[in-house]
């Protein structure tokens, strides 16, 4: 630690001793508590340094400072500032250590929760990304229905403008995201789906009111519903049905998206979509969040993502 | 030139306004081509084009059963082709350097003008099979022959569902009786498949065999030790469970 700093607490209060008087006789009472504030932090200077150098280095300094008052013949007063120290090193020091070791332990703690912070941010980011043959292709449908059906182009177009309100990472509010606002984001997708797929996708949304204050991070559901209708539904000539349900059982909220498309590989590679809702699932969660796939006795796909049930804060 | 009759059309896209699409803006830039039948999907497409034999055929890139390169393979040459996409970097890149053309959605009015000006042209000649380019198309787009593939992704029972389980989450496999035990950080789970067949389905750089009865995912092991047997044991993150490493296989944890 800083071994001259009592040296530049001691210079500190000189000045204000010499500052001080000089300036006003009226101002002595002032001079007064400059001086004891110059002490008191000199003092503290003192005792952060003694908890801080080593027992060896106290002993050198000791010895030395004994040396030295036996040549000025005052060896007494020294004396007695040495016993006071140990004493004051062996009764604070610990405390001392303890409070440094538990400062750096924290600021530790944080840099490594930035750390988090970081990777899940870009790990969001990663998952956020617009699929360009969506949006040309939605792009492609409204314009047809300028032509034949304005009303519904219209309708159309609210509803991207809805979607990539919140899909757009620079879009996205820094809150908390909620379940029903996910809810939002997916019925607007889904909404639009249901205009260019027409009856290949029926869409159920199932959830009840009071599930969609609960917290539930971004763009995961949104990661799920597009594969269910990416890999299950759009593989499928005739289509089918796609549900997103909620519950909570036992503390945890289970959010489903149930689709009755072609089924799950099981050579298929997992997608680069699945793989990074579980990697951002441990990174916020650390463990209390899992996703979870499994195949209904009537076919199809059901993926489900499990996190502790919280209210978000309005 | 004679028009001895009008040239024909078929148009597929999974998506019925897309469909719309393409064929108000053909009637624009092409009044007299007549297109005889919309198909929404790859098999529909090949099909009609066999019982209509029109001179083209207009194929989405992205529809379920055939997908459009899939299609114009089966179609072998019985139609020009032209391929509508959206966006496919891979293909797009692919049509500009081949003799093929292609349309992107939204398709802009000057752009089908161009390709109906082409196909003009075209008609006059018989249509290209173009194997060589969809054979490299259909690979990229992952239609084609692909190096072997490995189990992804683990099907075991839990209560009445199937469960996927993704192999990346597995820690070890087990034989137990007439079962093998999938284990994972959170759960275990049976499965029927004996471990004699799973290896062969998995990565042999994800997973390793280590005995006749357990296969370890590599990075799930956390450090090999000697037992008081003086056997190797394989300790596993996340799980108190240790695993005898057989003399068969004590070469794949040699020291470096």
């Amino acid at each position: 630690m800083n071994t001259d700093q009592p040296g530049a607490a001691t210079d500190k209060a000189a000045d204000r001793v010499t500052g001080g008087p000089a300036t006003q006789p009226m101002g002595i009472r002032q001079a007064l508590r400059e001086i004891r504030k110059g002490i008191v932090v000199m003092w503290w200077s003192f005792f952060d340094w003694l908890a801080a150098i080593s027992w060896k280095a106290l002993l050198l300094v000791s010895f030395l400072s004994l040396l030295l008052a036996g040549i000025l013949r005052h060896p007494t007063p020294v004396f007695f500032l040495i016993i006071v120290s140990i004493i004051i090193k062996v009764i604070a020091g610990g405390k001392r250590r303890a409070e440094r070791i538990a400062t750096e332990a924290t600021k530790r703690a944080e840099t490594e929760q930035l750390g988090r912070t970081v990777l899940e941010a870009r790990m969001e980011a990663l998952q956020a990304q617009i699929e360009p043959h969506f949006l040309f292709n939605t792009l492609a449908s409204i314009d047809q229905l300028i032509q034949t059906d304005p009303p519904r182009a219209s309708r159309m177009q609210q509803s991207l403008i809805r979607y990539l309100r919140s899909a757009m990472p620079q879009m996205r509010e820094s809150r908390r995201p909620s379940l029903g606002q996910q809810l939002d984001l997916c019925g607007a997708f889904l909404e639009i789906m249901a205009v260019r797929m027409e009856g290949r996708l029926q869409p159920v949304v199932s959830v009840p009111e009071g599930l969609r204050s609960a917290v539930f991070p971004s763009m995961m559901l949104q990661t799920l519903v597009e594969n269910a209708i990416k890999h299950g539904l759009e593989p499928k000539p005739e289509g089918g049905r796609l549900e997103i349900g909620a519950e909570v059982v036992d503390g945890q909220l289970l959010v489903h998206v149930i689709d009755t498309g072609v089924g799950f590989m099981p050579k298929a590679e997992g997608g680069v979509g699945l793989a990074n809702v579980r990697e951002r699932l441990k990174v916020l969660y650390n463990g209390r969040a899992e996703l979870i796939i499994t195949v209904p006795p009537a076919g199809g796909t059901c993926a489900t993502i499990k996190v502790p049930y919280e209210i978000a804060p309005a | 030139m004679h028009p001895v009759s009008a040239p024909t059309a078929v148009v597929a896209d999974d998506e019925r306004l897309m469909r719309e699409q393409i064929i108000a803006s053909l009637k624009e830039a092409w009044p007299e081509l007549l297109v005889v039948a919309e198909a929404s999907n790859g098999h529909e497409a090949v099909a009609m084009v066999q019982d209509l034999e029109p001179d083209i055929v207009f194929l989405d890139i992205s529809m379920p059963g055939l997908n459009g390169i899939q299609a114009a393979q089966a179609l072998a040459g019985r139609a020009h082709v032209v391929f509508v996409t959206a966006h496919d970097q891979y293909a797009i890149s692919a049509f500009e350097h081949g003799a093929v053309d292609y349309l992107l959605k939204p398709a802009e009015a000057a752009r089908v003008a161009l390709t109906c000006q082409r196909l003009r042209e075209r008609l006059k000649q018989a249509p290209d099979p173009m194997n060589d380019l969809l054979a490299q198309l259909s690979q990229r787009l992952g239609g084609g022959v692909k190096p072997r593939e490995y189990m992804r992704w683990v099907q075991a029972s839990v209560g009445a569902n199937i469960r996927m389980i993704p192999t990346s989450d597995i820690l070890f496999f087990r034989a137990e009786d007439k079962y093998t035990r999938v284990q994972t950080q959170g759960f275990e789970a049976l499965i029927r498949k004996p471990i004699k067949e799973l290896i062969d389905e998995l990565d042999p750089n994800e997973f390793w065999q280590i005995h006749r009865a357990t296969v370890v995912r590599v990075d799930a092991v956390e450090q090999v030790s000697r037992n008081f047997r003086g056997k190797q044991v394989v300790h596993v993150k996340g799980s108190t469970e240790k695993l005898e490493v057989s003399r068969t296989f004590n070469h794949l944890f040699k020291q470096m």
